[in-house]
């Protein structure tokens, strides 16, 4: 029977149509058995390349990021300090060398003020404008908005830079000569003021990352179950003012964290806006750790002090960022 | 400048990995991760003095004594030259070129109008920034580019090469000044922040070659710059040597040094064709290279015994030849300097904030302890002048 039923093809005789018939149903019986069999089988070797075609870019991503962590870290106790490699170790004595130079003060003080000022008004403008554009009853004028304000993102630091300083540049500039055309004289040095000159450029950091910000809080309003807490509070004669600090900003914390963390990163590791705009100066006052990093490793030729400076941020995202995470998850949970 | 190698030793093929820009910044960066790794390249264009001291001191660089006998360069070329690319003994580097740091370049129709000699000392200087700031109130008196952060380093030293005299100067980068009694140091920052009403306010946000710009819009009357500013001038701005504008070495009291770096070639101690490589460095020292790419692109013949004629413009025939004269009236500059590779941006550092926050006492106080923290008065003591 078995053999007969599972050679169907190989030209056997059909008796009646009653048998047909019956033979047909163990005949699909049996082949869902055996397709059953295969399938486990093909399960089996699809969760083998399954797994392979995790495990290899994971060994990958394993070696390289967390292989020259490590290697940074080790070199950052060697005595490397010119073109050649040095790996006699040294101790401490490059992170001494760092911590008693002028500059690392002026690093820690505005890598700090980048992270406050670049992360919490950001997020802040964030969620108004992301709510905002909820809000709108014009859904085309806010699709507009919300490319304009995207825009930016999709510059490099480089351009964004460049562009930022044409603006800024306080005789020829572009904002102070449109001033000076409406009588104005604004005074503004912006970057060339060594007291201020951090905050101009942490404004660049927050505009460009902005609509990146806006995106990602307003898809996290999109959830069904937010939708109806909007509802049912609107239904309740809540205020949008209150619906906004009420319902809405405690049920998104997926997309805060997400958003905060993305953020405190790349403001702690901050480099470009900096190098091109200023290039640290007026003076060393807008110097920040990354650009120190790199004059330590490729002008001075102090490799070991660069590694340490490359410890130092790590050191920093991680003191800083995972307590924010976990915190965060927490209260997500609760 | 291939073509001259080409010319000699048609055989050799060149594979060039130019990397322009930043003051050659970048190149040193894809230098020093090639080395790192392993991947040695022939021979690489590197500055003379701290910068050429610390390829040496990392092992990178052949040692040229044969070749320098050879060619019997040492004779041919100024001895300061000769002196800044040799290292315990040893010359490491064939130079082609030397750039002059210390020109001041000036808008020859304002001087004319105001009926104002080109400053060569800084009392000069300060009265020609008085004329000029009274009578354009549209213009600043000297021009400056201080981003990256040398620009700003380049006026002191003229004015410490005036206050000190030639010997200071080198003795203060070889770290052989005790800086807490020292006086010239002392006057020499409070006459640098006599300039500062006189420099364009901006200057922290402008590159050198924009400070050239804002001389050439008449934005500013004056610039301090090497000689690679004449291009700047001619191809930027559109203006004519002698004609537009003047240049004159700054300061020419107690007396007339010029500031200088080489642009050299060496053959690194892994050099994948040695022999192709001695051939090429044959060729960097002949006329028929040094000619071509000095003219073109700035700065003057490191040989001596080339005519001064050469060069298109009366500044840089003049240069030559007061050079070619005057062999020892050069010393490092900043860019090829005395000062360890490791403390110059340390330095400019000071530099630059004491422009922007004059202090003299936490600039003097910053800079003995760099020259401590460096080391300075061992890792420089290898230079000597003349």
């Amino acid at each position: 029977m078995h053999v007969h039923a599972s050679l169907p093809d190989f030209g056997c005789k059909k008796s009646s149509a009653e048998v047909d018939k019956a033979m047909a149903v163990i005949d699909t019986k049996t082949q869902e058995k055996k397709l059953a069999v295969s399938a486990q089988r093909q399960e089996r070797r699809q969760s083998i390349t399954d797994i392979l075609i995790f495990l290899v870019p994971l060994l990958f991503f394993v070696i390289l990021l967390y292989g020259t962590l490590f290697w940074t870290v080790y070199v950052s106790f060697t005595n490397w300090r010119t073109i050649a490699p040095n790996y006699e170790l040294t101790g401490f004595r490059w992170y001494n060398f760092l911590i008693n130079q002028p500059r690392f003060e002026v690093d820690i003080v505005n890598n700090l003020k980048w992270l406050i000022l670049g992360v919490v008004p950001t997020v802040v403008i964030a969620i108004f404008l992301a709510y905002f554009l909820e809000l709108t009853p014009f859904p085309k004028v806010e699709a507009y908005i919300r490319t304009l304000i995207l825009y930016p993102v999709a510059m490099s630091f480089i351009v964004t830079g460049t562009v930022w300083s044409w603006m800024y540049e306080p005789q020829r500039g572009v904002i102070n000569t449109a001033l000076r055309s409406i009588g104005i004289d604004s005074g503004f040095r912006f970057a060339t003021n060594p007291g201020t000159a951090t905050y101009w450029l942490i404004l660049i950091f927050i505009w460009q990352y902005l609509g990146f910000s806006v995106i990602i809080t307003q898809s996290s309003f999109r959830t069904t179950e937010l939708q109806e807490l909007i509802e049912a509070a609107t239904m309740d004669g809540a205020s949008r003012l209150r619906t906004l600090f009420s319902v809405i900003i405690p049920n998104i914390r997926a997309g805060l964290l997400v958003l905060v963390s993305l953020l405190l990163i790349s403001t702690l590791k901050v480099f470009d806006i900096v190098f091109i705009v200023t290039n640290g100066g007026p003076g060393i006052s807008t110097d920040v750790l990354a650009l120190n990093m790199w004059v330590t490793t490729f002008q001075q030729h102090l490799v070991s002090a660069g590694a340490g400076i490359g410890v130092i941020i790590f050191l920093m995202a991680f003191i800083l960022v995972i307590p924010y995470t976990i915190y965060a998850f927490r209260k997500w949970f609760e | 400048m291939f073509k001259a190698l080409q010319a000699a030793y048609p055989d050799i093929e060149v594979a060039e990995n130019p990397n322009p820009g930043g003051g050659g910044v970048n190149q040193r960066v894809v230098l020093q991760s090639r080395i790192a790794a392993g991947d040695y390249p022939d021979t690489f264009q590197t500055l003379g003095g701290a910068e050429l001291k610390n390829y040496v001191d990392s092992g990178v660089l052949e040692p040229l004594d044969d070749l320098w006998t050879e060619l019997d360069y040492a004779s041919v070329i100024p001895g300061p030259l000769a002196n800044a690319v040799t290292i315990d003994g040893h010359p490491y580097v064939v130079p082609l070129n030397m750039h002059i740091q210390n020109i001041l370049y000036y808008n020859m129709a304002v001087f004319d109008e105001l009926s104002i000699e080109p400053p060569t000392t800084f009392a000069e200087l300060l009265a020609a920034c008085e004329a000029i700031t009274t009578a354009r109130t549209d213009m600043v008196c000297l021009g400056l580019g201080s981003k990256e952060k040398w620009g700003d380093a380049f006026v002191f030293d003229s004015i410490l090469l005036e206050n000190g005299g030639p010997e200071y100067y080198v003795n203060l980068f070889k770290g052989g000044v005790d800086l807490s009694t020292d006086e010239v140091y002392r006057t020499s920052l409070e006459q640098f922040q006599q300039l500062v009403p006189y420099i364009n306010t901006d200057h922290s946000s402008l590159t050198w070659d924009q400070a050239v710009g804002l001389v050439g819009s008449g934005g500013a009357a004056m610039t301090l710059m090497g000689t690679w500013a004449i291009g700047a001038f001619t191809k930027g701005s559109n203006w004519e040597p002698g004609v537009d504008f003047g240049a004159v070495t700054f300061p020419q009291s107690p007396e007339r040094i010029l500031l200088f770096h080489p642009d050299a070639y060496g053959m690194t101690v892994q050099a994948p064709h040695p022999e192709a490589t001695m051939d090429w460095l044959r060729v960097v020292a002949t006329p028929e290279l040094q000619i071509p790419t000095d003219v073109t692109q700035g700065g003057l013949f490191a040989r001596t015994d080339i005519d001064p004629m050469e060069f298109p413009y009366p500044i840089r025939q003049e240069l030559q030849t007061y050079v070619s004269e005057n062999p020892d009236k050069l010393i490092l500059d900043q860019h090829g300097s005395i000062l360890p590779a490791a403390a110059q941006p340390a330095y400019w550092d000071i530099i630059s904030a004491f422009l922007v926050e004059p202090d003299v006492d936490s600039a003097v106080e910053a800079t003995a302890s760099l020259m401590d923290t460096f080391g300075v008065a061992e890792e420089s003591a290898w230079y000597s002048w003349p």
